[in-house]
């Protein structure tokens, strides 16, 4: 399987480099109208359908890679490294992304997926996709030439020759990988990079031919919105993966590999706003041309973070040769950027002037500006360890404190415009409009701030300064108003609706909707973001307590009684296993859990798992989760002196609220992607202007 | 699988690849020219929409009255010289 | 114009204000020794390779973390102040302990950069925006109306008004 699994990867890369180089030559002749011997339409299409064969000769080596591995192909050296015999199956299709090689080959795979649905879908607008395609196969031709040439996945084991012996198991796969999320956590996260590329060939390609329009932008927009999902999804899988099992506590501990993943999140989000400017006024078009670039050469910095050891981290791979490589792809791609702009730089004129610093407009060049501070200032932290080594030759950390300080002012500044953006009309407000639609949400602001000192979110605890709940307090107040802004968006909508059709709110709501799907599943996700920042401010309250437990000794926490009622061993093929059976009370009654047995007591059981084939040990964190807090237990161990256990537990506020805010993320995306209905351009029997009594108009908020 | 079976697998998969990227077809899509109409229609579409926004907008009010007045002036004026501009295209 | 420039001063001026706040109530707090040891616990990180802060750093078998806890509080009982714990600390272990980077001589850059980059964008923001709002083609006056225009202009009243037609 290994030969033909190479053969594969060689007759891929020998595809992709065909639809480059017959794409280019056949879409110069096009441009030129120069004469050929045949035609550059049908050499065009050729470039294509080599294109569409190469997805299926990367899929079949990513097949090979799978095969290998459920039969236990220890000939190759991968396999070796990254499986072993014990492994259950679901953890088997995670040794394809848990190596470097491996992780390469996943890209290079949903790359040629992404592209194959894309060279299919060709006759959308035949000219602007075969652009798009010779792009995307030009990014292609790198990540097999990587595969084929820098980082074999099928390499067999050094020394070993056919029929010679083999070892007898693998060195198995990362504990930290035998998790449930993390069979789809990375893949989610390729998605979403990878994804970056369609959009960045689209805008590339418009680019180079001049496309007149704005109607490439609708095109890629779905593309774009399902990579910004995916990407989403990523992050937040990332983040739940890192709460459950890595047992301190916490979800997002700005490691370099995290803020890879944030970064081009960030620029993307930028891009999905500004490009509405685009669409609808024509403005912007040269900024979001490199919005769109630095989005997807952050894609590539990321990898080159985790893939090439550039920058230490708990989950980067080990150092390796691959860095050149990325480095000089980063340099070609903005070369090409560069010189494609330069060219077509006049034809990137905007339609359009800004009309007034206080509109929609004028919102988005703010919330562009602080999406990219952002952006910037994680790109700071991440690679301020080396140049700091380089300036003055000391080696630095820069982690948690460092971001609390600058990075939180700039999410509360960016919760405020989520608030503000949505409420200012587009080309421009007067005194009296804002006056209008700003009212509530500032009572709701002002509401919260008394409610929150009065329920004793003080940032002042015996006449100390509490950062951390000052923030916290700030992120409710404008969490509330933002909530009560796009609320009252909602409702008013749903209000105009209700009255010219009669129908009753919520079916006013759902029209409203389904008209304009884009806006309000983004105001859903606006919605779902908020939630979700409620929930992280919720950390500046966390307590916890640590303790040896014997038996029947109990931890207090909170409302809680956690009390020890044993603890106990056991092992299987796969692992050996240490574990406390706690039961939990709460303010003296026992905590009712709903199972498949129907409300039973609660019982938590934190374990640590030590894993045979790696020696590696792993936490499994027991977590009893309700809207106000997660009860969050971890089995940190067993003290050597006295023989029993030591048990952490955590009180995390709110937590539950982060993930509650991704799946209203991902409703709120899921919405934005289905198509609106299309506005019939029927007149109405009553005239506009009287269907609107002017009483409604006064009492608009 | 041995390799040489493996070899075999590869040699076909090579063979389908080409012939599936050379196989002679006429069919294909052309690349055809966006004209100047085609784009001023895309444009029309979008001032529409801006306009039907605009006046929802209002309904919900957003707007007071001056504003939306004035605006939808400016964008009436500017769809109107875009449908003057289609209209002349399309009799030509 | 004049109304945004209005709001901004506001915003500015209340920016201004917090900025105040926090800075006064930063040089107020963390005073007794239980809190200087968890503020001090959460400006280093442990040293082993787990990643963690030191004051929060609390794996099993961890080589560092027990040790240096219990020298931190040794300091703070010898009423050492901050800045010395912390050079302390970096001399004994390398710079890579202190969590971020320290406010002297080029890691002030680390400080100052998000803040200028910040500001220089904005007036870059504002500064386009005003070139913007400046050269902006005046509105077309109604006077200049041929019948055929406002023709095309009832179509396109009759046409959207509707908003869809429901």
């Amino acid at each position: 399987m290994a030969t033909f699994g190479s053969f594969a990867l060689i007759a891929a890369l020998a595809l992709a480099a065909y639809n480059l180089l017959a794409g280019i030559f056949a879409l110069r002749l096009i441009a030129t109208g120069a004469q050929a011997r045949i035609s550059p339409e049908r050499l065009a299409d050729t470039a294509r359908r080599a294109g569409i064969a190469s997805f299926v000769a990367v899929s079949c080596a990513a097949f090979a890679l799978i095969w290998s591995v459920f039969h236990n192909d220890f000939s190759i050296a991968y396999i070796v490294e990254h499986s072993n015999r014990a492994l259950p199956a679901a953890y088997k299709f995670s040794a394809l992304w848990s190596g470097q090689e491996g992780s390469l080959l996943l890209w290079a795979w949903l790359l040629a997926g992404y592209g194959f649905v894309l060279r299919l879908t060709h006759k959308n607008d035949v000219k602007l996709y075969a652009y798009a395609g010779t792009i995307l196969a030009g990014i292609q031709v790198f990540f097999l030439s990587l595969l084929n040439f820098a980082a074999p996945p099928f390499s067999l084991l050094p020394g070993y020759v056919p029929g010679g012996p083999l070892p007898d198991d693998g060195n198995g796969l990362n504990p930290l990988l035998q998790y449930p999320e993390m069979v789809i956590h990375p893949p989610m996260l390729y998605l979403g990079y990878v994804g970056f590329s369609v959009p960045f060939a689209f805008a590339l390609g418009a680019l180079m031919m001049r496309y007149p329009g704005e109607k490439w932008i609708r095109i890629t927009r779905v593309w774009t919105m399902v990579t910004w999902t995916f990407l989403t999804c990523g992050i937040f899988l990332g983040m739940h993966w890192a709460y459950a099992v890595l047992g301190w506590g916490g979800y997002w501990g700005w490691d370099p590999v995290e803020n890879a993943s944030f970064m081009p999140w960030l620029a993307a989000t930028a891009f999905l706003h500004s490009v509405m400017m685009q669409e609808k006024r024509g403005m912007m078009k040269s900024w979001n041309v490199w919005l769109i670039f630095v989005t997807f050469m952050l894609t590539i910095v990321g990898t080159l973070l985790t893939r090439a050891g550039l920058v230490s981290s708990v989950h980067a791979f080990a150092q390796s040769s691959i860095g050149t490589w990325f480095y000089v792809f980063l340099g070609l791609v903005l070369l090409v950027c560069l010189f494609t702009f330069i060219l077509q730089k006049d034809h990137l004129k905007s339609d359009h002037q800004l009309e007034s610093l206080v509109s929609r407009e004028s919102s988005f060049l703010f919330n562009n500006l602080v999406l990219l501070l952002g952006c910037f200032v994680i790109l700071l932290g991440t690679f301020w360890p080396i140049v700091s080594e380089y300036v003055w030759d000391r080696k630095e950390t820069v982690s948690g404190p460092y971001y609390s300080a600058v990075a939180i002012p700039i999410g509360l500044f960016l919760l405020f415009l989520t608030g503000v953006g949505p409420l200012l009309p587009w080309r421009s407000a007067s005194l009296k409009a804002i006056r209008r639609n700003f009212v509530i949400p500032v009572i709701a602001l002002w509401g919260t701030v008394i409610v929150a000192l009065v329920a004793g979110v003080r940032p002042w605890k015996d006449g100390e300064f509490q950062a951390g709940t000052f923030y916290a307090l700030i992120a409710f107040a404008l969490a509330a108003a933002v909530l009560t802004a796009i609320v009252s968006e909602f409702l008013r909508g749903a209000g105009v609706i209700a009255k010219q059709t009669g129908k009753n709110l919520f079916a006013a709501l759902v029209l409203l909707t389904r008209r304009n799907t884009r806006r309000y599943g983004g105001y859903l996700i606006h919605i779902g973001l908020v939630i979700a920042i409620i929930g992280f401010a919720g950390a500046a309250f966390n307590r916890n307590v640590e303790q040896e437990m014997g038996l029947h000794s109990k931890i207090h926490l909170g409302p809680y009684d956690l009390e020890c009622i044993g603890f106990s061993q056991d092992s299987n093929a796969n692992y050996n296993s240490e574990f406390a059976l706690l039961d939990v009370t709460s303010n003296g009654k026992p905590v009712k859990v709903l199972t498949t047995s129907g409300f039973t007591n609660l019982q938590m059981t934190p374990e640590k798992r030590v894993y045979l084939a790696s020696q590696q040990p792993q936490t499994m964190v027991a977590i009893h989760s309700v809207p106000e807090w997660d009860l969050y237990v971890v089995y940190e161990g067993i003290n050597p002196d006295s023989g029993q256990p030591i048990i952490k537990a955590i009180l995390n506020p709110l937590v539950g609220w982060i993930w509650f805010g991704w799946i209203v993320i991902v409703i709120g995306s899921i919405i934005a992607l289905v198509p609106s209905i299309i506005p019939s351009t029927v007149v109405l029997k009553v005239p506009a202007r009287a269907t609107v009594p002017t009483a409604a108009l006064k009492g608009g908020d | 699988m041995t390799s040489n079976t493996g070899l075999i697998a590869g040699l076909l998969l090579l063979i389908g690849a080409f012939v599936y990227t050379f196989w002679p077809e006429n069919s294909f899509a052309a690349q055809k020219q966006k004209t100047q109409l085609d784009y001023l229609l895309e444009r029309k579409e979008q001032l529409y929409e801006n306009l039907r926004d605009l006046n929802f907008e209002y309904r919900a009010g957003k707007y007071p009255e001056e504003d939306f007045e004035a605006q939808r002036a400016s964008l009436e004026t500017e769809t109107a010289q875009l449908l003057s501009e289609i209209e002349r295209l399309q009799q030509a | 114009m004049r109304l945004s420039f209005t709001k901004w001063t506001f915003w500015v001026k209340a920016a201004q204000a917090a900025a105040l706040m926090v800075a006064l109530c930063f040089t107020l707090g963390a005073t007794d020794a239980g809190s200087r040891f968890n503020d001090l616990g959460h400006r280093m990180v442990c040293p082993c390779g787990c990643a963690q802060l030191l004051g929060e750093c609390n794996h099993v078998g961890c080589p560092d973390s027990d040790r240096m806890r219990s020298q931190l509080a040794s300091y703070i009982r010898d009423n050492k102040g901050d800045k010395d714990i912390l050079t302390a600390f970096a001399a004994e272990y390398g710079p890579t302990v202190l969590a971020a980077p320290t406010t002297q001589g080029f890691d002030l850059v680390a400080w100052i950069a998000p803040g200028a980059v910040f500001l220089a964008a904005l007036f870059g923001v504002l500064l386009v925006a005003r070139h913007w709002a400046a050269t902006r083609p005046q509105a077309v006056t109604a006077q200049s109306e041929t019948p055929e225009m406002s023709a095309i202009k009832d179509k396109i009243r009759r046409e959207t008004g509707a908003d869809g037609g429901f």
